[in-house]
């Protein structure tokens, strides 16, 4: 039986200091042709995202059929990834300052804190972000090549570089643009899900690497893992657009948020993210999701026992991955 | 073609069809799921074609691991792990192997953030220094000659010795900045300044992280809790402390916290990061935070929501006052020749004025009361020493008098705080089994600010809040006990940081422009003639060392970039020295206007130590990767200062200047049955003074030598330490309070439990100082003072710690800046870039009449109208011209903090001042 190993990142937890991004950076695309990409990086929401617009860059199912896409631009989408003057601003004569080659026009973290509302009700939250290693992943559907598998032991969702011939079609499919086109080695890449750390026993970078400790790692029919408990049982962790038809296995715990001010200043009760966004972003279930974080959370604050805000905690770092694939029963 | 040149923008013109285009439609070619096509179990090919990952991974995993934290101003303190393949580091991974304390509590893994996980591509990039190098132009000017490392450290050796001939031991300053903290690179430069007698900055004042309002309080500037204390707390105020950027490793126990069910309040102007994870946010407008402290306090005063028995023993509010003339009532006011330490409270059990014990004149050196029964209101007279009547009162009465006058409802205006939100947050202060008041940096870059942290210490005594139940957190962090052998063998000269950069800066210059007289004496009663006033009397009675360096050894200091008023005090400083030595691993603003700079290794490249308690308790360890091969010509801080020694002795030598006596330090008398003798200057025997008789030669050595002597650290040894990183301290790390093995670190313990005298003049929580100045500005207990931004120019700027860096170490970090925008950014709320014709990432000009600089403009809604906000500590070399943010701030130093000679207000590492940072007001304008 295909099993699947799942995410799910707590966006209260999430401070958005981006160490993650950099984990996965290290650990991957900082060679090769990949040094514009980011498998896993982490935006401010609400904002156009990165690549830029990729809400609007169409992808996904519609049904059985897959919906149009398009392909992000490199400079004006994803960003070019800037080289700096240093020699010429650090060890030459004159006024030069340090400043990029070639000048910035988007990144990762372009919209970094900015949001949206007005003061004092501005608002944002910090949404990371990577391949889903969906369940019916749109662009392993979409190419011509059959080079996307799943693997059956773990789900994760990889693209076969030796049969990938860069048609992209992958690229246009993924309605979350979590995958690259690599134009030096003429291929398509994106999260591997670090499954070579994964089979020697070693979380993914970004998961075990993040400092908020927002992220738990299990198999999702692992029912004495997080990701089973949270998804399953408390039903506290949703998919990003699950409209989009390719059920993604990263989910996330919705953001909490201070309350917003009335015209005299003062806390009206209703929170500042507008729960018709976090509608928008994670479907529906939302608005239950909330509602059973603050029922909970309301339970400690009267000193009564909660396991779910237990389980949010993670008093162990390390109880948070789960990777050894224990089946039901076994 | 390269593959560099591939990735440049230019070379993409004929990329279009790779990336960008209209929507495609997309055939179905592979059903997901069981009747797919797809490879859903892969074969035995696809399992080998997998292995094209499985090398990478092994690759960054290399062939040696080392240990290491990243030892630059931060007390994060952070164990990783460092990676290294055929001698080059390719990767750091948190260890991620700490301890839990408690299972009641999180642990403290996986502790690192973006800053450090990037530092093995900081340590190759093209900014790092690999030679030394020695200025050919004029100074700042960019013409540069590589020498070798002995011409440079023989001609500074040259220089050094001429100065400390012609101009004395205090021309020649070794200042060792906040970039390096830790235990074991930053030994070296102490050392031999130490050794030498030279002149050296208080880092934490001339960084302005000076604390005062904490000093006023408790007689200590960094006091407070391990920060996993967080966890347990109900209730959690945050003031000016944007801790999901600034503890980014500990953040997480705010978040935990909050699911734990506390409250945290986050008091901010900018709705930021940690304004997200509270659960209550209060936009207080910049520089208002005192009027919302007295609110506090009014609502607590005003609801009585005080434990008196708290207050009655550990603080001074049961202490008389003399309504007459506003001082403390003091022994010499009742009796002739009486002590100018003790004094009174009203004793209920004899009705009449009683001396308390535990002040710093009283013999009993305990805060137990006994059968004293202090009474906290009320009003008395008492004889004086001449017969006559003096009208007392209390402590307490003044202190709520003045609370009075600020009901939330009357500061609302002003602040931008709903009445509402003041009332809710002082019930949770006092309801709080446990809580926390974090006071951040912020604070104190405000005039007031030492208004707002005592008034913070004043409403955490009022509830009891001390020890285990939480109180003030400023950010408890003290030097590591028993390294004085190692880092002063000698004793140094202490220059005030703030005071220091004042004038050598010549920063009242750019005050007198920017604070108009009348302006300054309306606000504060204190005008520029009386600051200088309190200035030259700060320097008759304070026993720091004045006056200006002729040379300066700087090790991981960029004053240029630090420092207010920027291009004036650039100028002021540097012109009319002799010479100016920048040690650093890379080139920053300070580098760049140096006469040499020196290379030196960074973070993974030497043995290096760091175990103070601070956030946490454990002692980390960096020991590099084996193998690693050098970077360039770079040395260790311990190697270069031995250089150095080994130089200054030579020269020395060869002009016959064996040793010098420095008078102004004496040895101990009746050591050996002599006469004190002044403290000898031993050139000649620098190097073996150095190295301890040669048992000290390099940064493994000095890191052997803490783990064998500090008393915190036993019984580890380095060999228990690079098992995983770090070692546990042990009990004798706590300051005020032991240490405990399964409980969070909380100051004071000693105090509250164990009756033991605090460091201040009362031997209590301090919140009434008669000195003049206080006196006279009528702040002798907690007040607000208003902002003091002129209004020449219509915005407030103030410049809130950075995500992307510590200070300036990281700034221009090529993976960090592709995470910005790659240059300088202002934050303008987009109302105020509206009135401004400004728009999204519109380069401007921001400007005073101090100076300007240019960046460009984020709109951004979370931040206040009326403010140009910008995250600190961009290298002047990132901006137009390389004129950087502070080239239009304004000097500004505190009254408040240029008293000295009071009690326990003398100038120590507890008491010294700030240099005033968002206190100016520009103007901005599209360019």
């Amino acid at each position: 039986m295909a099993r699947q190993l799942a995410m799910v990142i707590d966006l209260n937890k999430c401070i958005g200091c981006q160490t993650c991004t950099l984990a996965c950076k290290t650990q991957w695309t900082d060679r090769n042709g990949r040094e514009f990409m980011y498998w896993n990086h982490v935006e401010t929401a609400p904002g156009k995202g990165y690549p830029r617009d990729w809400r609007n860059a169409g992808g996904g199912w519609d049904g059985e059929k897959l919906k149009p896409g398009r392909l992000p631009r490199l400079a004006e989408d994803y960003g070019i990834p800037a080289d700096f003057n240093y020699e010429a601003a650090l060890f030459k004569e004159g006024e030069q300052p340090l400043r990029p080659t070639e000048p910035m026009q988007w990144g990762p973290n372009w919209e970094e804190d900015q949001g949206a509302g007005e003061f004092p009700n501005g608002y944002f939250f910090y949404l990371p972000r990577l391949c889903n290693h969906c369940s019916k992943p749109a662009c392993l559907a979409a190419c011509p090549r059959q080079a996307i598998g799943k693997r059956e032991e773990d789900g994760i969702v990889l693209i076969d570089q030796a049969r990938c011939r860069g048609y992209r079609y992958c690229v246009a499919a993924c309605p979350y643009k979590k995958i690259y086109f690599n134009p030096l080695a003429g291929r398509s890449e994106k999260c591997i899900f670090c499954y070579p750390r994964v089979e020697k026993g070693i979380p993914q970078a970004c998961a075990y690497q993040c400092v908020g400790r927002a992220r738990h790692v299990a198999y999702l029919d692992d029912k004495d893992g997080a990701v089973h408990r949270l998804v399953h049982e408390w039903k506290v962790a949703l998919p990003l657009h699950p409209e989009h038809g390719t059920q993604p296995n990263v989910y996330y715990v919705p953001p909490l948020s201070t309350s917003i001010f009335d015209v005299e200043g003062k806390p009206t009760g209703r929170p500042r993210v507008p729960e018709d966004y976090l509608t928008q972003l994670f479907g529906s279930q939302v608005k239950e999701a909330l509602t059973v974080l603050q029922r909970e959370i309301a339970r400690k604050e009267k000193g009564e026992a909660s396991e779910l805000m237990d389980l949010l905690i993670a008093y162990r770092h390390g109880d948070m991955f789960r990777l050894t694939p224990q089946r039901e029963g076994a | 073609m390269e593959r560099r040149d591939f990735l440049k923008g230019s070379a993409y013109c004929g990329l279009a069809l790779a990336f960008g285009g209209p929507l495609v439609s997309l055939p179905v070619f592979a059903r997901p799921g069981k009747s797919a096509g797809a490879k859903v179990s892969p074969g035995a090919t696809a399992r080998a074609r997998e292995d094209f990952y499985r090398g990478e991974f092994l690759a960054t995993r290399g062939d040696a691991q080392g240990f290491a934290f990243h030892c630059s101003n931060c007390q994060g303190n952070c164990a990783w792990r460092v990676f290294a393949k055929d001698g080059k580091v390719t990767r750091e991974e948190q260890a991620a192997a700490y301890p839990q304390i408690s299972p009641k509590i999180p642990d403290a893994n996986p502790r690192g953030c973006n800053k450090g996980i990037i530092h093995s591509k900081q340590m190759y990039q093209a900014d790092r220094l690999l030679h030394p190098l020695k200025r050919m132009g004029r100074r700042g000017e960019g013409k540069w000659q590589r020498v070798t490392w002995d011409e440079a450290v023989d001609d500074i050796a040259t220089r050094v010795v001429d100065t400390l001939e012609k101009n004395g031991l205090g021309s020649l300053m070794v200042h060792c900045g906040t970039g390096i903290l830790s235990q074991g690179r930053r030994a070296g430069p102490l050392r031999l300044g130490s050794l030498l007698g030279a002149q050296r900055l208080y880092p934490a004042s001339a960084v302005g992280d000076m604390f005062t309002g904490a000093s006023l309080a408790y007689g200590l500037a960094t006091i407070g809790h391990s920060l996993d204390a967080w966890f347990e707390a109900e209730t959690i105020v945050l003031w000016g402390v944007n801790a999901a950027v600034t503890r980014i490793p500990d953040a997480h126990y705010l978040s935990e916290a909050r699911y734990n069910g506390a409250r945290i309040w986050c008091i901010t102007p900018e709705y930021n990061a940690t304004a997200k994870l509270s659960t209550d946010w209060l936009p207080v407008k910049p520089g208002t935070d005192s009027f919302l402290a007295m609110s506090l306090l009014h609502v607590l005063f005003r609801d009585k929501l005080i434990d008196e028995a708290f207050v009655r023993e550990q603080t001074d509010l049961p202490f008389l006052v003399r309504t007459d003339t506003g001082e403390l009532l003091r022994h010499r006011d009742l009796r002739d020749k009486g002590k100018d330490d003790v004094f009174y409270c009203w004793d209920e059990a004899t009705s009449s004025a009683q001396p308390m014990p535990g002040t710093q004149g009283h013999f009993r050196k305990s805060l137990r009361l006994g059968k004293l029964k202090p009474v906290l209101s009320g009003a008395w007279k008492v004889k004086g020493r001449d017969g006559k009547e003096i009208a007392v009162t209390t402590v307490f009465e003044r202190a709520r008098a003045e609370a009075m006058k600020f009901p939330p409802s009357a500061t609302s205006d002003k602040t931008g705080v709903h009445p509402a939100l003041v009332e809710r947050m002082a019930r949770d202060l006092a309801k709080a089994e446990k809580a926390i008041i974090n006071i951040g940096f912020s604070l104190h870059k405000y005039v007031s600010g030492t208004m707002t942290c005592w008034a913070a210490a004043l409403a955490c005594a009022l509830t009891a809040h001390a020890g285990e139940r939480g109180g003030l957190d400023t950010e408890n962090n003290w030097s590591l006990g028993g390294i004085g052998p190692l880092s002063s063998p000698k004793p140094a000269r202490f220059s005030s940081g703030f005071f220091s950069e004042w004038e050598n800066g010549d920063m009242a210059t750019t005050m007198r422009r920017h604070y108009p007289d009348a302006h300054l004496k309306a606000a504060l009663g204190v005008d520029a003639a009386d600051l200088a006033e309190l200035g030259d009397k700060f320097r008759q009675t304070s026993n720091a060392y004045f006056g200006k360096p002729r040379v300066v050894l700087l090790f991981a200091d960029n004053l240029l970039q630090r420092n207010k008023s920027e291009s004036h005090y650039r100028k002021q400083f540097v012109e009319g020295l002799d010479l100016l030595v920048n040690v650093n691993h890379r080139m920053d603003s300070t580098a760049l206007w140096s006469d040499y700079v020196l290379p030196a290794k960074s973070q993974y490249e030497s043995w290096d130590l760091r175990g103070e308690l601070g956030y946490h308790r454990f002692c980390n360890i960096t020991v590099p990767p084996k193998g690693l091969k050098p970077i360039g010509e770079t040395k260790s801080e311990w190697e270069i200062c031995l250089l150095l020694a080994r130089a200054i002795s030579r020269q020395a030598v060869k002009r016959g200047l064996r040793r010098i006596p420095d008078a102004d330090f004496l040895t101990q008398a009746g050591q050996d049955g002599g006469m004190a003798a002044p403290v000898m200057r031993e050139l000649e025997k620098l190097p073996e003074e150095f190295t301890d008789n040669g048992k000290l030669n390099n940064d493994e050595d000095v890191v052997r030598w803490l783990m064998q002597n500090v008393p915190a650290i036993a019984p580890w040894t380095p060999e228990d330490a690079m098992k995983h990183g770090f070692v546990t301290l042990n009990s004798e790390a706590g300051y005020n309070s032991p240490l405990y093995a399964n409980r969070p670190f909380h100051s004071f313990e000693n105090n509250v439990y164990l009756r033991q005298p605090y460091a201040t003049l009362s031997g209590r929580q301090q919140f009434y100082v008669d000195h003049p100045v206080y006196l006279k500005m009528g702040c002798p207990t907690p007040t607000a003072l208003p902002p003091l931004r002129p209004d020449t120019f219509p915005f407030a700027f103030y410049t809130p710690h950075t995500r992307h860096g510590i200070h300036s170490q990281w700034r221009t970090n090529t993976y960090l800046l592709r995470l910005q925008r790659g240059e300088p950014q202002v934050w303008l709320n987009p109302r105020t870039a509206q009135g401004k014709a400004i728009g999204e990432d519109d380069a401007v000009r921001v400007f005073n009449d101090i100076g300007e600089f240019f960046a460009r403009a984020k709109l951004m809604p979370a931040v206040p109208p009326g403010s140009v906000v910008m995250d600190h500590a961009w290298e002047p070399y990132q901006f137009r011209h390389k004129l950087g943010l502070n080239n239009a701030v304004a000097g500004l130093i505190s009254p408040l903090e240029l008293v000295d000679g009071w009690g326990h207000l003398s100038f120590s590492p507890n008491w010294d001042g700030n240099m005033i940072a968002f206190e100016s007001a520009v103007d901005v304008e599209k360019t």
